[in-house]
């Protein structure tokens, strides 16, 4: 085992005429905060999806934690040790808080008899309040998901995300539509986790602050290269990278 | 008084049966999208295996109903799902929908044509003995219905509120994409929930062919109450299927003593269009946005 988390190896994916992604290449080291950023259609969320296993490459490989990931189930994903936020809000709206997050985890745990039978947190009650109280969501711990604001709604998606232990945790816009204070909030929760597990994050996010604040490197993609890779300050002071935000 | 209570009761105990086949319809519609219109003969269907087995094949009527449970829950759940709905799903919800309309005509025509065309006596679990409550005939039957009916559906309900599978079926219905990605099995989910509403109709069935006798025709009135009473309640809530079959059996009791029994099948049609047009979500059921 190589402290490689993540490799990815000569991505291609076109769509129809369209090139989303061209021959991208870059591997996460364990512990690492990636940003992936670009402008609108650089290919980011191809490249995602691609990562992920659910859109599947012209050519090139993925792999995570020395597992190819071609045509792999999402709940195989999972079962790796992937952990992912989305995009749009993904909680269990008729659910309770504390079950969204025990849901997150219990698939991990016991055969199918015990899925059946046995205790309907999977023990996972315990872990999952620690989650909660690390996410501050101790006061809507048993209001349904779906009740909360937007802000509180992305805290219980990252908490799921964390909740089956994962080694390497894909984060779709954590800051979108979210307010200043949550997203402060947001910011400081995933640092701390990251110092304290480890935990390997790539994150694509179009709010810049954001991005380069929480991120130790960043890989931008423009017409679905990479046309910069760095630590933020010299991604900030890189001018192929201004003029592809400026259409320059 | 008396005979309000009666038709009460009466009305709780039919109502009860309806939201057995009502809780499945909305189950499946959760759980896949599949809005079955073939549930009718569903319920109709079981108490002709229980027939089957115990007329035909000499088995004891309380084996012969377990033994149609089972056979239910693999024909009408598994097979219908492998057969029928996993083909049919890739090209959309309408060409599922008329595929359950055939599946409905093909089942009805098939007792029909190979057992018979007419109705056929089916045991009852219970002595048909009443008894008096202050004035008012009550019958066992009607006590022992409801009470397995509701009993049912709460142990179903608890089941999906209680156990790690009732919590990843429930996360399937809601999202089952997220729920994939958080490594449920949502291909599994979603048959359990087939097998579940096999099960549900075969014991609706026990319960309500002993009051009209076995027939092939059974299954028209049943599959239009279910679909109405699913969608009185809110399509979306398995309690708001529980109350539409409440609500259906007691308003048919009702009108057919009270206003009029020519008008007694129209009543709940003349309910679904006042509901579709004050709360088109239902009684219980929540709005659900969806992206065109």
């Amino acid at each position: 085992m190589t402290d490689t988390v993540l490799s990815v190896r000569g991505i291609s994916k076109s769509f129809g005429g369209i090139q989303a992604v061209r021959d991208v290449s870059f591997d996460v080291q364990k512990g690492e905060v990636l940003g992936l950023i670009g402008p609108n259609g650089s290919g980011k969320s191809t490249l995602f999806n691609c990562v992920l296993g659910q859109l599947r490459p012209d050519s090139g490989q993925v792999t995570i934690n020395d597992h190819k990931v071609a045509n792999m189930r999402a709940s195989h994903l999972n079962k790796l040790g992937v952990g992912r936020t989305f995009q749009q809000l993904s909680v269990f709206p008729q659910m309770s808080v504390l079950d969204n997050i025990i849901l997150a985890g219990q698939e991990h745990k016991g055969s199918m008899a015990s899925r059946l039978f046995g205790p309907s947190d999977a023990g996972l009650t315990r872990a999952a309040d620690q989650m909660i109280a690390f996410f501050r969501l101790e006061h809507l711990r048993d209001e349904m998901a779906g009740s909360l604001s937007y802000g509180q709604q992305k805290l219980v998606d990252a908490a799921m995300a964390f909740m089956a232990g994962p080694s390497l945790v894909l984060l779709d816009e954590p800051a979108g539509g979210v307010n200043l204070t949550m997203l402060g909030s947001l910011k400081d929760r995933l640092e701390t986790y990251n110092r304290e597990h480890g935990t390997t994050f790539v994150v694509i996010e179009h709010n810049m602050e954001f991005v380069m604040s929480l991120c130790t490197r960043i890989i931008v993609l423009a017409e679905g290269e990479i046309i910069a890779e760095g630590a933020p300050e010299e991604i900030r002071a890189n001018q192929q990278v201004i003029d592809a935000y400026l259409g320059g | 008084m008396s005979e309000f209570i009666q038709l009460l009761l009466s009305g709780l105990s039919s109502g009860s049966i309806y939201a057995l086949a009502a809780v499945g319809f909305t189950l499946l519609w959760q759980a896949s999208q599949t809005i079955n219109f073939a549930q009718g003969e569903f319920v109709m269907i079981p108490a002709f295996f229980v027939l089957a087995l115990s007329v035909k094949l000499g088995f004891p009527v309380w084996l012969a109903m377990p033994l149609a449970i089972i056979l239910s829950v693999l024909i009408l759940g598994a097979l219908f799902k492998r057969l029928i709905v996993e083909p049919m799903h890739k090209h959309g919800t309408i060409p599922l929908v008329i595929a359950t309309i055939a599946l409905g005509i093909l089942l009805k025509e098939m007792v029909k044509e190979f057992y018979s065309p007419l109705g056929q006596p089916f045991p009852s679990l219970f002595p048909q003995d009443v008894f008096s409550i202050g004035g008012a005939a009550i019958s066992i039957p009607d006590i022992a219905n409801f009470t397995i009916a509701m009993g049912t559906i709460v142990a179903l309900q608890l089941f999906l509120s209680r156990t790690r599978t009732g919590r990843s079926m429930q996360a399937t219905a809601q999202n089952p994409d997220v729920a994939e990605i958080l490594g449920v099995d949502i291909k599994r989910m979603v048959m359990y929930t087939f097998l579940i509403n096999g099960a549900l109709a075969a014991i609706a069935s026990i319960l309500i062919t002993p009051v009209y006798l076995a027939k092939f025709s059974n299954g028209e009135v049943l599959g239009l109450v279910a679909f109405i009473a699913a969608i009185v309640g809110g399509f979306n809530q398995i309690r708001g299927a529980l109350v539409g079959g409440l609500l259906l059996g007691v308003v048919d009791n009702f009108s057919a003593a009270y206003f009029s029994s020519e008008y007694r099948q129209a009543l709940p049609m003349i309910l679904l269009i006042v509901i579709i047009l004050v709360r088109p979500q239902g009684l219980l059921g929540t709005s659900e946005g969806r992206t065109v």
